[in-house]
């Protein structure tokens, strides 16, 4: 691959989605799919333009010009078209001069992409949906690879994305001068739909797949975004710092056969002390306002990160920081990591309470972790019957071939 | 000191599928269908919308005024009741939208009914 498609590689997956995110605020009259595929020309464009020409001093400007021209010229087959494109009356800019126009600067971008993101927080649309229609405009993900992603179908991709694309369309953020005080109620659900698309990328049902990785990284970069902007506040730096943690232990969860490696089995030399350092830094960043979910989290996550190993780590600690949590937001998922907890500090009775009760519950009775964890306690306390009967439940209840290779695993140890 | 978000609204999902079809589920498609409805309220729990929620029977009684009436289904059993969840939501809209992305709403085999819970009356 010569240097140039290397150029234009780098400078698509950095840009692609900033750029479509810009024509849209400076037309109205684009729209989302249409600004896609200026977008692409213009790459293309540029790939044919650059291998004759050499590249230019500002590529990223030079390519959003041809964007524009080429956008200015769709408009101009019929439509009406508002106030900057106005001021090009003439469509064949020379793209090799260097932008005056602030917009092009690297840093506006950034700005485009936070108001189509926002934009993707219409609080007519539920959280899983509005992941959905940011992975396909914020992150500019194809459908087939969101349906994979999410475990969905791309027919169901597709439903979803049709009834939210007819809200985003209307949504004044998008085309109008929006101030951060206009923004700021939509701070939370910003939050969450980074912090949802963190977690897809974090599960680990699909094993080492790029695209996981990258989706974590993707939400970094949007949650950092919101940090540099005006709009960020002391959640956002929580939910950074509680990404941080995470990704910090990216690389030793899975074994050098790609196999799944839980908290206990992980070597955590493998985990990311640079990382682990920045996460530190964002968390003490987070504090002096209430707490937040994302607080507690980020504290969880602090105090196994900082561990030395799992023996040592603050079991009782993280227990009061799930209960304190659970107060806040009811959840039986999270009681499941409250039980688990409970269970390694020490507290074995309330532990076991905690996991019957949600094994009553129909929905929590099925939940694959829930039976995993029991299988694994029982397994700690010599109840090998008992957590061969769980383990074997658990595999009925995941599709997942890393998973069930796990539990096979834990099974093969009952010998 | 905690942050509440805004007051949520609760909402009811009023699930309903073919009744006829659930009768003759076997032990395995029943686990089956249950565990992929796990996966969704996982989903709901998520982000933090899960209340609580159950499966109902396929059969029980039907009371009025004139009888109780046994067996079942009585109303269209094409689309009968068969379980309903309770969530949080900013809005209708917005708690349609979820019940929108259950799986087996998209392929066809489950409707949902959401209705908002009305609450305290106020004084």
């Amino acid at each position: 691959m010569d240097t140039i498609q290397q150029e234009v590689d780098l400078l698509y997956k950095s840009h692609f989605g900033k750029m479509v995110s810009t024509l849209l605020y400076f037309s109205r009259d684009i729209d989302l799919d249409s600004a896609e595929d200026l977008v692409q020309d213009a790459f293309s464009a540029a790939l044919t333009a650059w291998r004759k020409d050499g590249l230019p001093s500002n590529p990223a400007g030079w390519i959003f010009t041809v964007c524009k021209n080429k956008a200015l010229n769709k408009i101009k087959e019929g439509k009406r078209f508002k106030n900057l494109f106005q001021e090009e009356t003439t469509p064949a800019r020379d793209p090799a001069t260097p932008p005056s126009d602030p917009a092009m600067r690297p840093s506006a971008f950034d700005d485009y992409q936070l108001r189509l993101l926002f934009a993707c927080a219409h609080p007519h649309l539920s959280p899983k949906v509005q992941v959905v229609i940011t992975l396909k405009y914020v992150v500019n993900l194809k459908v087939e690879a969101i349906a994979k992603i999410l475990a969905m179908t791309v027919d169901g991709i597709d439903k979803l994305l049709i009834r939210a694309r007819q809200k985003i369309k209307e949504e004044k953020i998008l085309f109008e001068e929006a101030n951060t005080e206009a923004l700021k109620p939509r701070l939370p659900v910003v939050h969450k739909i980074i912090y949802l698309i963190f977690n897809e990328g974090y599960k680990t049902s699909w094993g080492k797949e790029l695209i996981r990785e990258e989706l974590c990284e993707e939400a970094l970069l949007l949650d950092r975004a919101l940090l540099n902007s005006k709009i960020g506040n002391q959640e956002t730096a929580a939910l950074y710092a509680l990404m941080l943690f995470n990704a910090a232990r990216f690389k030793a969860r899975f074994g050098p056969s790609g196999d799944l490696l839980d908290l206990e089995e992980q070597d955590r030399g493998l985990w990311d002390p640079e990382l682990i350092r920045l996460a530190c830094h964002y968390l003490e960043q987070s504090r002096g306002g209430p707490a937040s979910s994302y607080h507690y989290e980020a504290a969880i996550a602090y105090l196994h990160c900082t561990a030395e190993s799992f023996a040592q780590t603050q079991w009782a600690a993280i227990s009061r920081l799930y209960h304190q949590l659970l107060q806040l937001h009811p959840n039986p998922f999270v009681e499941l990591n409250y039980a688990i907890a409970l269970y390694y500090a020490g507290h074995k009775v309330p532990a076991f309470e905690t996991l019957d009760n949600l094994l009553k519950h129909p929905f929590l009775s099925q939940y694959y972790l829930l039976n995993a964890a029991l299988g694994k306690l029982h397994f700690l306390e010599g109840n090998g019957e008992t957590a061969k009967k769980y383990w074997e439940k658990t595999l009925c209840q995941t599709n997942s071939p890393l998973e069930q290779d796990f539990i096979h695993k834990m099974i093969r140890r009952l010998k | 000191m905690f942050i509440k978000e805004k007051l949520m609204e609760k909402f009811l999902f009023i699930i309903r599928e073919d009744l006829n079809v659930l009768k003759d589920y076997t032990e395995e498609a029943r686990q089956r269908g249950m565990v992929e409805m796990s996966r969704w309220v996982e989903t709901l729990a998520e982000s933090w919308s899960y209340v609580g929620g159950e499966p109902l029977a396929i059969t029980g009684r039907y009371v009025n005024k004139e009888e109780v009436v046994s067996d079942g289904p009585f109303i269209e059993a094409k689309e009968g009741v068969s379980g309903y969840i309770v969530i949080e939501a900013e809005n209708l809209d917005a708690a349609a939208s979820f019940a929108q992305t259950c799986p087996l709403v998209l392929r066809g085999t489950m409707a949902i009914e959401v209705r908002p819970m009305l609450g305290p009356c106020p004084v």
